[in-house]
Order: structure tokens, then C-alpha cells, then sequence
């Protein structure tokens, strides 16, 4: 302390080795960690398709972080950054919780703000809870619907997962580059990535990355890079991953006594919160193929007409487009050879809105949309 | 460098065995002020307000309503936690930041701060006890307002079990355990800001200023936190994890914002605890 007592400055040098202790302590945890791990043995993309096929675990929960910085304005309506309204996915940070048991029992838990959005299922019951609106819905599922959609092969599609993984490889490979990684870690475990790069340099995806866990292969990552980018432009990966069995309690749901119930059958929209409005148009047309696809449609003529329907569709009262006609005023106007219009431009697509009720979009600059108005 | 700090080492004294007598006398004095006792009253009126305003009117509140104020009806033990939510955004904040500003500057104002320090105590000792207090404080102001809360609470609304966040129902007394758990984990969050506040009163002789300061501190907190464009930031406000109190009501509980805002609180008050030793054992005592 005779130094101390000597030079007082000397005393503040305490706290600030405590800061850079205390900053460095989590990044030398995971450094630790992840030297500790042994290399994954080396597979090819065919390989890693086909052991993602294969991959069945009896259960899994895990924490699941959706981030994305599309370029988007921000959108009218509910916003906030951790907000728990299940339509509100398409800017900012989310955080999921999920839980699985078998194919029969599921829970998946969007985090808000002292806020809780639930999608249970368990058996043929799923409830669909929100803790903003103290309500619940509850769906039935068919007893024979259950998963014959997917499981049960139709005749001409690829019988084995080896088919199916060589089907794949062989419709992207004349527009993407395939290769794989094994150096990725997804929520402190080692982990495959199946990189996906467009050849064609005008789109604006820079490249997909797709992490496979490397001991259960179940995809645990996707990222999306914008041209150029070293930072995802949209990510959605495990921050927690858990590949055992939990609790069977997880998915029990009982509504809560004074929340509104209201009951359903699975079918119809229900399950597509964000219908995009191509759906309402007339059939989109698409122009250009592979990475630089545009898409071509035209906007129903009366929006009041469709909002509201889509509303009553999904008897959550907010629609998410109940304020398309505003969000597009607010874009930014843009004209040209082909007309005017307003123009979305994000980090990976852009959307054109015309005003004379076409909309065009795409994963490429607003020249190609130009391009492709201009070619009808 | 004063007498007091060379005639008697800092480490050896700090090792002593704490002394209960000096800490008792330290929170008589900060519990016997008026202006204190005035302000824990004021604390533990919001939630007999906000009990009372939901109780009177006949509309329920609606899902525009703050965060809890639609579990009322259904269960008492709400309004603590409408309360917890509603007095963190400044008067718990406030609170604290008036104890801890008080601390080191407010002796110093009132000429008391050198008699403190002819007696033979160190100063890092000096400090820990006040930290002690601010931390006691931190606990007394956040299990207040919970105590009231659930017992008009449960006077207007009754008990029974209680839904969590993600819509199960927990038994009575495993939502009663839920709330103390929000309520240490909010008071150890408030008492990293006490001790901010008892850094920023090393620095001043004012205590108005330090008090001051330090809701400014934790009010710029909560707004850096609401701007998306610093979301590099955020992990690092004091501030970003304080509401996950309400993961601690979620069935099965999310642990890892807690668990992130306690390693912030307590790195917060690690580091300012140290730099206000840092401050305070070197400065020349005047006044």
C-alpha cells in the first residue's frame, strides 16, 4: 500500500484492470471451450444433406435468437425492439425459446419485454397464446392430417434421402456455388456450414450460410449475407442448444382462468401471420431465373377490401398490412421510363410499388426491377 | 494524503471483522432522515394507487394497459409486480441515486465528513459500510413496495394461483417465491447504480449534484437502450437487463437474461466501488 500511499494516481489503474477483466472474462471462456473441442470429420455437401435428412433426435429445447438488419424503414404499428406480437418478426431482435418431444409435442415461446407469445402443441391440441392480449386459441389438428403431407412420398419425388440430397445439389448447382465448412460453432457446440454463393453476381445475396450441428445434424443456423457484407444480414441460430428430452410438462397448456379463449381447426391461413400481398393479387409472373428472379404481380384493386378480410381471417383483430396503403406512401418515390412508383430498398431485395398497381420484387438492385417493368 | 491513510494500512484494517455497531449506526442515520423516510413513503404509495385506480374503475384494463395491469383482477399479487415495473423507470432509480449521492458528499457537505475521518477508520472501510448501506436500502425500497403491493393486493383482489407470463398457472406460494426472486434480483440491480452513485459522490461535495448525476446516468441508461442504431451498446447498459425481472415469471423460468444482469450488476459495482476507492482514498479531505 507504501505505493499506493506514494503515487494515489497509481489507484486507478485498480478499476480499470477490474473493466478490462471483467469485459475479457466471457470471451476467454468461450476460447477456452472452443479449443477444447476436437475437429469434425470432413463432409461434402451431399453428405451433409443426407445427414440432415436422417437426423431424428427423441427431443430438443433451446434458446433461438432471430436477428435482422434487412435495411428496412422502420414500420408503422407494433414496433419496439423485443416486442412479443408475433407479427412484429420482420425487424429488430428476437428472441424464441422452443421445445420438441417426438413429432407430437412442440412449444415454441417468442420473449417479449415482459411479454410472452406461445405456439403449444401437444398431440392433436394447439394453443396459440399471448400474454399482451390475455387471450388463447385453440386449434384441433385432424387426427388424419397429422403428418401424411410430408412423410408420405408422391410418385416421380426422390424415395431416399440420398435422392433427395443429389436432386437438390443438382437443381441449384447451375446458379450457386456448394461448398461446406466445418469450423462453425452454433450456440457453443461444433458445427458444419453448407455456404451457398450465387454466381450470378447481380443479386444482392452475398451467400447463405447453413449450419448443421455437427454431433445431431439438425440445421441449427441460417445465416444470409448481403454482396459484400461481413455481417448477416438476416440470421436465425440457436444461442442454447439442448438435443435431450424435456419435461413433458413444457407443453402442457390449460388456458388461464380470465383470458379469452377462442377455438379453431387447423386449415386455412392460420398459420402465415405475414401473407405477403403478393397473395391477394392477381398470379405473379416471374421474370429473369435463379438468384436474380423477379417477381411480378398486381395489387387487388380495392386494399381496404382485402385488409379486411385478411383481418377477419385471422381474428387476431391487428392485422399486420392493415396499414399497407400508408407504409408505401411513406417509401420513397422513385420514376422512370417504366412509370413512377415507391421503392422499398433493403440490404437483400427490393420491392418496387407502382402506381398504377403493379409491385415488383426481388433479391436484386432496383435497375433490375426497372428492367423488368420495362420487358412486360 | 491525509494522516488517517498513513498511520493506518488500508489492508489490514479492511480485513478486520466488519463492525455491525458502525453499520447499524450508518443505516439509523440514513433511515431516521425525513427526506428518506418521505421518499420510502412515496415508493409504497404507487402500488396502494395503482390497487386502488384498478379497483375503482369498472372498465378491466384493456392489452394497451402496462405491463401486468391486466392480471390484477385475476390475482393480487400483481400489483407488486405493476408497481416493480412502473417505479423502475425513475423512482426506484431516484431513490437510490439520493442515498448514494448522499453518501461520501453530503458528510463532506455538512462539514462531518473529516470528523468521520479523525476517528481511526480506514477509508476503504468507511467506504464498504456505506456501500453496505446503499446495498440495504436497495433491498429495503424494492421488498417495500412488494410487501404493499401483494398485501392491497390481496386485500382488494385476492390470492389463488397465478398465471405466468407464458400462460400456465403456478401455485399461490410458487408465485410468491417468483416475486421475491424479481425483487433480489431488482434490488441488486439497483444497488450496481448505488454504486455509481457512490463513485459520483466521491467526486463532488454536493450531494443535489451527485444525486443528480446519477439518475441522469441511469436514465441516459434506459434511453441509449430504446435506440436500435447502438444496439452494439446494449449489452453493456447497466440498464438493458433490468426488466428481465419478467423472464423470472415464465414457466419454465428464462434464466439467461437474469443471469447476464447480474454479471452486469455486479461488474458495475465492482469497477465503480473500486473507483470510488480509487477517488476517495487519495483525495485530500477538506471540508
Amino acid at each position: 500500500m507504501t505505493l499506493f500511499a506514494r503515487r494515489p494516481q497509481l489507484r486507478w489503474l485498480v478499476p480499470l484492470i477490474a473493466v478490462a477483466v471483467l469485459a475479457s472474462a466471457g470471451s476467454v471462456a468461450a476460447t477456452i471451450t472452443a479449443s477444447a473441442r476436437d475437429p469434425l470429420p470432413a463432409r461434402s455437401a451431399a453428405q451433409l444433406l443426407v445427414d440432415v435428412q436422417n437426423a431424428r433426435v427423441d427431443g430438443l429445447s433451446g434458446t433461438v435468437v432471430q436477428s435482422a438488419s434487412l435495411g428496412l424503414p422502420a414500420l408503422p404499428g407494433p414496433s419496439g425492439d423485443q416486442s412479443s406480437n408475433l407479427s412484429s418478426l420482420v425487424s429488430g431482435s428476437h428472441t424464441l425459446r422452443v421445445w420438441a418431444a417426438g413429432p407430437e409435442q412442440a412449444r415454441i415461446a417468442l420473449l417479449g419485454q415482459l411479454g410472452e407469445s406461445d405456439v403449444v402443441r401437444n398431440g392433436s391440441d394447439v394453443w396459440i397464446w399471448s400474454s399482451r392480449d390475455n387471450s388463447a386459441r385453440h386449434l384441433k389438428i385432424p387426427a388424419d392430417a397429422g403428418h401424411s403431407r410430408a412423410d408420405t412420398p408422391t410418385p416421380g419425388q426422390p424415395t431416399t434421402p440420398q435422392q433427395a440430397a443429389d436432386a437438390a445439389l443438382r437443381a441449384i448447382t447451375p446458379t450457386t456455388r456448394v461448398s461446406t465448412a466445418r469450423t462453425a460453432e452454433v450456440a457453443g457446440r461444433s458445427a458444419y456450414e453448407l455456404v451457398l454463393t450465387p454466381r450470378d453476381a447481380a443479386t444482392l445475396v452475398g451467400q447463405v450460410r447453413i449450419a448443421v450441428d455437427g454431433a445431431t445434424h439438425i440445421p441449427t443456423r441460417v445465416q444470409v449475407f448481403a454482396r459484400g457484407a461481413k455481417k448477416p444480414a438476416f440470421e436465425v441460430g440457436f444461442t442454447s442448444f439442448n438435443p435431450s428430452t424435456p419435461s413433458s410438462s413444457v407443453f402442457r397448456f390449460n388456458p388461464p382462468p380470465g383470458a379469452k379463449v377462442t377455438q379453431g381447426m387447423v386449415g386455412g391461413a392460420d398459420h402465415s401471420p405475414a401473407a405477403r400481398p403478393q397473395d391477394a393479387g392477381t398470379k405473379p409472373q416471374l421474370v429473369g431465373e435463379g438468384w436474380t428472379t423477379v417477381v411480378k404481380a398486381t395489387l387487388p384493386q380495392s386494399t381496404e377490401g382485402s385488409t379486411g378480410r385478411r383481418s377477419g381471417e385471422h381474428a387476431d383483430g391487428a392485422s399486420p398490412l392493415g396499414n399497407l396503403d400508408a407504409m408505401v406512401q411513406k417509401l420513397p418515390a422513385v420514376s422512370g421510363a417504366w412509370g413512377s412508383g415507391h421503392l422499398l430498398r433493403g440490404t437483400l431485395f427490393s420491392v418496387l410499388v407502382t402506381d398504377d398497381g403493379h409491385v415488383v420484387a426481388g433479391a436484386v438492385a432496383p435497375e433490375r426491377l426497372y428492367a423488368a417493368l420495362a420487358a412486360k | 494524503m491525509s494522516a488517517a491513510d498513513l498511520t493506518t494500512p488500508v489492508p489490514r484494517v479492511a480485513m478486520r471483522r466488519p463492525s455491525p455497531r458502525f453499520l447499524a449506526s450508518e443505516l439509523r442515520l440514513v433511515l431516521r432522515r425525513r427526506r428518506n423516510m418521505a421518499g420510502l413513503v412515496v415508493l409504497a404509495a404507487v402500488p396502494i394507487f395503482i390497487a386502488v385506480a384498478v379497483k375503482s374503475t369498472a372498465s378491466q384494463p384493456g392489452s394497451d394497459a402496462p405491463a401486468f395491469f391486466q392480471s390484477i383482477t385475476e390475482n393480487g399479487l400483481f400489483v407488486s409486480l405493476a408497481a416493480l415495473t412502473i417505479e423502475l423507470g425513475l423512482f426506484l432509480p431516484l431513490a437510490v441515486a439520493a442515498i448514494s449521492g448522499d453518501a461520501i458528499a453530503g458528510e463532506a457537505n455538512l462539514g462531518t465528513l473529516r470528523y468521520l475521518l479523525t476517528v481511526p477508520v480506514a477509508r476503504l472501510r468507511l467506504l464498504g459500510i456505506k456501500y453496505a448501506a446503499i446495498v440495504i436500502f436497495s433491498f429495503l425500497a424494492t421488498f417495500l413496495i412488494a410487501i404493499v403491493g401483494m398485501a392491497i393486493g390481496l386485500i382488494l383482489f385476492g390470492g389463488g394461483d397465478v398465471t405466468t407470463l407464458s400462460g400456465t398457472q403456478i401455485s399461490f406460494a410458487a408465485g410468491l417465491g417468483r416475486v421475491a426472486l424479481a425483487a433480489v434480483y431488482l434490488s441488486l440491480a439497483l444497488a450496481s447504480l448505488g454504486a455509481v452513485g457512490l463513485f459520483i459522490s466521491t467526486l463532488t461535495e454536493q450531494p443535489i449534484a451527485a444525486t443528480i448525476a446519477t439518475v441522469v446516468f441511469s436514465t441516459a441508461s434506459f434511453i441509449l437502450d430504446s435506440i436500435p442504431q447502438v444496439h452494439w451498446l446494449h449489452p453493456y447498459l447497466l440498464t438493458h437487463h433490468w426488466m428481465s425481472f419478467g423472464d423470472l415469471l415464465r414457466a419454465p423460468i428464462a434464466w439467461d437474461g437474469v443471469v447476464h444482469g447480474l454479471y452486469l450488476a455486479a461488474s458495475y459495482g465492482l469497477v465503480f466501488f473500486l473507483a470510488a476507492w480509487a477517488r476517495f482514498a487519495g483525495k485530500d479531505v477538506t471540508s
